[in-house]
């Protein structure tokens, strides 16, 4: 995938995030929170969250709307899942700094630089 | 705790936690550029632009490794839980930095193209089989983006709207991330840096937060709070009475994995999710004080007979129904909707004590 194509993406995530934040934080956000409910100072906080996880948003608020929301598991915190995250994490720094340092570039300092053009054929 | 939404719910630990971090923040980069140069071997004649870079660098690595040190050990020892008070403003902190880094990487490194200088930095490098000539600069990008969508997540407002279980869910980037970053440097300026100070910092680095982590871990996993046992009638039992002082709390781990934290305050016991509704905090490692347990991660308080905060706050946990049979202590596992009262049930006076 070339730069190009990644940047095109990138635009296209960002203004689609923008229009979701746009009629969500004029709009949505009275309707399914009511400590938000005469609160505007606070909302242009938001928008960069909402430009970068503006999926996730749609559909908290599809869930909140429609009363989908499951009240229980907001008190379910998930702390196995952190016990693996962690040993995950543990093993992928050490991978990848052991594969680093054995792949360390050899250089020798008393090399002096030398002018190429001078050099000749 | 929340009433209405505002920016910052600044207080005066909040002012004094961020006013450390900035004057930290100034005091190593003072340190980096004119102190000790060569220690890092930047004392050769080279742009100012490129020892800029790697003193924001470095310092956005020296944040992210003590952010990710603070849960450990927190959990390890509870006199760091003061430093996880205000860790989202650490984090948004850390972001800026790491910001200024790429600014001056960008300015310096890929700003001399007749392309874009992101176009530039997303093209400069494709050996993607190998680790020398690796692309490690999108193991920052994969870090940056991580760091942006933490702190750009860290209001109030997300976790309410998230839940915090998303939201935790969500910030296990910073595992990722840290990886990443950890990448980031050792494929790149590792691999041909002739001064061997950074190397033995990142491995220093790298080492505290993968010990910290792991022996939090196990510690958890030796230590941690005990399942209930099935009782009659579909209630469970969580142990004695004589197990709960005063003003505090026994944790157990009810058949559906929701932890439950059962308190003994004023000669009764009330039953409270263990889980606060702000970041999910341990409830029940918290004291009461005047029927309000306050939660050790970031003082959110709740009265242990209704789950509710106090007004004007708004916020609740489920409750559970507790039942006394002789010594042994029964909750109903199922739970109750956030904030609905229960009536304690009185210890008996002959096992009365703490």
């Amino acid at each position: 995938m070339s730069a190009t194509v990644i940047l095109l993406i990138a635009e296209i995530w960002l203004w689609i995030g923008a229009a979701v934040a746009a009629v969500f934080l004029i709009w949505g956000i009275d309707r399914i929170d009511e400590d938000a409910r005469g609160a505007y100072i606070f909302r242009p906080l938001l928008v960069p969250g909402i430009l970068l996880i503006w999926p996730l948003v749609l559909w908290r608020w599809w869930l909140l709307e429609t009363g989908r929301d499951r009240w229980q598991l907001r008190h379910v915190p998930p702390r196995r899942a952190h016990q693996a995250a962690a040993f995950v994490m543990a093993a992928t720094v050490c991978a990848i700094l052991l594969a680093g340092i054995a792949n360390r570039q050899p250089w020798d300092r008393v090399i002096e630089p030398v002018q190429l053009s001078e050099a000749g054929p | 705790m929340s009433v209405k939404y505002i920016p910052v719910q600044w207080n005066q630990n909040k002012w004094f936690y961020d006013a450390v971090l900035l004057i930290c923040i100034g005091v190593f980069v003072w340190i980096f550029l004119y102190v000790v140069p060569d220690w890092l071997d930047h004392g050769r004649p080279v742009d100012g632009a490129i020892t800029n870079a790697r003193a924001f660098g470095l310092c956005a690595f020296l944040m992210m490794t003590v952010i990710l040190a603070i849960g450990p050990l927190a959990r390890l020892d509870a006199r760091f839980l003061p430093l996880l008070y205000n860790r989202r403003h650490f984090g948004v902190l850390t972001l800026f930095v790491a910001l200024t880094h790429v600014g001056f990487i960008l300015g310096w490194y890929f700003a001399f193209s007749p392309v874009g200088q992101v176009e530039n930095l997303l093209s400069a490098r494709t050996s993607w089989a190998q680790v020398a000539g690796f692309p490690f600069e999108f193991f920052g990008i994969f870090a940056l983006l991580s760091l942006a969508v933490l702190a750009a997540t860290s209001h109030d407002f997300w976790m309410k709207f998230l839940t915090p279980r998303i939201w935790k869910s969500l910030h296990y980037l910073i595992y990722p991330a840290y990886a990443a970053v950890v990448g980031h440097v050792a494929w790149g300026v590792l691999l041909d840096h002739r001064n061997q100070t950074l190397t033995w910092v990142i491995l220093a680095c790298a080492v505290v937060v993968v010990a910290l982590h792991v022996m939090a871990a196990l510690k958890d996993r030796a230590g941690g709070d005990a399942p209930a046992q099935a009782a009659k009638d579909g209630w469970v039992r969580i142990g004695t009475v004589d197990e709960i002082a005063e003003g505090r709390a026994k944790i157990a781990i009810l058949p559906g994995g929701d932890r439950v934290a059962v308190f003994r305050h004023q000669g009764a016991l009330s039953a409270i999710s263990n889980a606060c509704a702000h970041q999910n905090g341990p409830l029940g490692e918290g004291r009461i004080i005047d029927c309000l347990v306050t939660c050790p991660w970031h003082g959110f308080q709740y009265d242990v007979r209704t789950g509710q905060s106090p007004a004007p706050f708004t916020e609740r946990v489920p409750t559970y129904a507790v039942a006394l049979d002789g010594r042994h202590v029964l909750v109903d596992p199922t739970a109750n909707p956030p904030g609905t009262p229960i009536d304690p049930v009185p210890v008996p006076e002959a096992t009365q004590h703490g």
